[in-house]
């Protein structure tokens, strides 16, 4: 056993994506020391280039398994290939991205390693008891400090939140880079499908009204539509919830699953603020979220909190509007 | 076919939740409602409806937690499901995603499941780990993210799509017996049938101890619970409605945002 962080690169379609870099710089915030060592495992059919652009942006060593033919993701092959790696050569953590794919991998490779498996970690907090991890429970509303146990720990690290380091003082790192040939008995992959497309102007709207299940109805949308109007360059959006139940689109929806979008208003009606939903708006340059519950996690991110129920208040801040807007 | 599907149920997500004393768990005793995880009804309803498409099936629904669950097990039958099954875990304290799987696990093994089902993810705990925990024990494949399945004719294989990332299906294919965790809007769950209802009611459920089941050494443990820090100061407004619309209007013609 040992007190090393394992890093898993997430790649799709040739390319690595960002969450990557995000995990290398959550390891460095986890290290004691600079002596702990960082390794990064990469797994994928063509991962030379990869693992070369990780070595030299990072400075740490990495240890690719050329699989060939391998699709970008297979649940089988991944556990099939780390799960005796890590259990020959131990570390004390193992860093994956919270996502669709590690989500999948990550719980069956901590059975698999007897180690402890944390999901959705926001932050790390240290104390003369040792390390702690953050991670939202109860739609957010609370945060839940979890301390690992086993020797190994599987963490999923929610994508956005670290910050990937620019620093450039490092030498770049060793790569070295086994072929493997392995067979899957079980998970048989056949493609990778688009499913939604995302609804024309979401992305390049400058406003966003978005809707979630506190408009408590599909009339209710009625009033999101009508505050859409006021704005100039708007969009109306929703939360997966309302594309859930029907109310919207698929291709409106707004979050990990649905469309990332960056608008210079985001105004969040009736949505508590699901760390998903967040995730595809929390680059808005403005945010104003309208909910009548005050411990909606929403207002967590927005800059202007509005406690009220949307249905009396919006057709009110509508009226005001037009009221201003004639005095003006 | 012989299908489990792994339900729990959750406090309703409008209301706050508040934290003990201690930081310890939250004030069980203030949340005066609960239901079935929204993601659980649409792995029941997936459930029925394989069974109304291949017949001859039976489906049992297991939930693990304290006497309360009992609830959501009879509303699984209302809505078409044959058994229950509660795992009474006793008084209200935090459980690890890793127990309740190795306890789960322990009940399915040896039964001729060929089908486990599961949400993706509780509402409450948001770790989305006991489906494939169950799956490792028991030796099974699974998928997460479901958004799509469809059983082969010969009953041995199930084609399955995974919600990926930006509006993307991953898709491929397992052989049966297998777990999938199941995403919403993979259906429209239906409500409780009267009759169904009384059914469940009348045939009671089957009860197992928790304490009875393998109890394994825990491998990561609760400290406390807090209350989130605001990531952005914002303002909250205050006034009656009037005077929080006329502010917030005041506000985004500041920004240049309204005319």
């Amino acid at each position: 056993m040992t007190n090393d962080i394992a890093v898993i690169a997430e790649h799709a379609g040739g390319r690595l994506m960002p969450v990557t870099f995000e995990l290398i710089a959550f390891a460095k915030k986890l290290r004691q020391s600079k002596s702990t060592a960082i390794r990064v495992l990469i797994l994928g059919a063509e991962i030379k280039n990869l693992a070369r652009q990780i070595a030299d942006q990072s400075g740490l060593s990495v240890l690719g398994f050329e699989i060939p033919a391998m699709p970008d993701y297979n649940g089988e092959l991944y556990t099939r290939i780390l799960a005796p790696y890590f259990s020959a050569d131990r570390p004390l953590y193992v860093c994956i991205a919270h996502t669709s794919r590690g989500s999948d991998f990550g719980p069956a490779l901590a059975i698999d390693l007897n180690g402890a498996c944390i999901s959705g970690i926001e932050d790390v907090l240290t104390s003369d008891d040792g390390i702690c991890f953050a991670r939202p429970v109860y739609g957010g509303k609370l945060i839940a400090h979890i301390r690992p146990l086993a020797a190994t720990s599987v963490l999923t690290i929610q994508p956005g939140i670290f910050k990937p380091d620019k620093q450039s003082d490092h030498k770049s790192g060793r790569v070295v880079i086994r072929q493997v040939a392995a067979k899957t008995h079980q998970w048989r992959s056949m493609g990778v499908k688009q499913a939604a497309m995302t609804a024309k102007g979401i992305a390049e709207a400058e406003v966003v009204v978005a809707a979630g299940q506190g408009i408590g109805d599909k009339d209710n949308l009625d009033l999101i539509n009508q505050l859409a109007a006021i704005f100039a360059k708007s969009a109306v959006a929703g939360s997966r919830i309302v594309c859930d139940l029907g109310w919207l689109e698929y291709g409106c929806q707004v979050g990990v699953t649905g469309a990332s979008v960056s608008p210079q208003l985001y105004l969040a009606c009736g949505i508590s603020g699901a760390i998903q939903h967040i995730s595809g708006m929390r680059g808005s340059d403005f945010i104003v979220a309208i909910n009548k519950d005050p411990a909606a996690a929403i207002f967590q991110v927005a800059d202007i909190c509005v406690v009220e129920d949307l249905k009396s208040f919006i057709p009110i801040l509508i009226e005001t509007y037009q009221e201003t807007r004639n005095k003006a | 076919m012989k299908i489990l599907v792994c339900i729990k149920q959750v406090p309703e997500s409008e209301n706050p939740i508040l934290i003990d004393d201690g930081n310890a768990w939250v004030q069980s005793d203030e949340i005066r409602e609960f239901k079935m995880n929204r993601l659980d009804e649409f792995a029941v309803e997936e459930a029925v409806l394989i069974k109304e498409t291949l017949g001859d099936t039976k489906i049992d629904v297991l939930s693990a937690g304290p006497e309360r669950a009992t609830e959501v097990i009879r509303r699984s039958i209302g809505m078409g499901a044959d058994a229950g099954i509660h795992i009474d875990t006793g008084s209200e304290r935090y459980h690890s995603s890793f127990e309740i799987a190795a306890g789960i696990a322990e009940y399915a093994r040896g039964k001729p499941y060929d089908l486990i089902l599961t949400g993706a993810m509780s509402e409450d705990n948001m770790q989305g780990q006991v489906g494939p925990m169950i799956a490792r024990r028991l030796s099974r494949p699974c998928a997460t993210a479901v958004i799509f399945e469809k059983i082969a004719a010969d009953k041995k294989t199930i084609y399955v799509e995974r919600e990926i990332e930006g509006g993307q299906r991953d898709t491929l294919a397992l052989p049966l017996p297998a777990v999938l965790t199941i995403q919403s809007g993979i259906n429209t769950p239906r409500y409780p049938s009267l009759s169904n209802l009384l059914r469940a009611n009348k045939q009671g459920l089957k009860r197992i101890n928790g304490a009875d089941l393998v109890q394994p050494a825990a491998r990561e443990n609760l400290v406390a619970l807090v209350y989130p820090q605001k990531t952005r100061s914002g303002t909250v407004l205050k006034g009656t409605e009037k005077e929080k619309a006329t502010q917030l209007i005041r506000i985004l013609r500041e920004k240049a945002l309204l005319p």
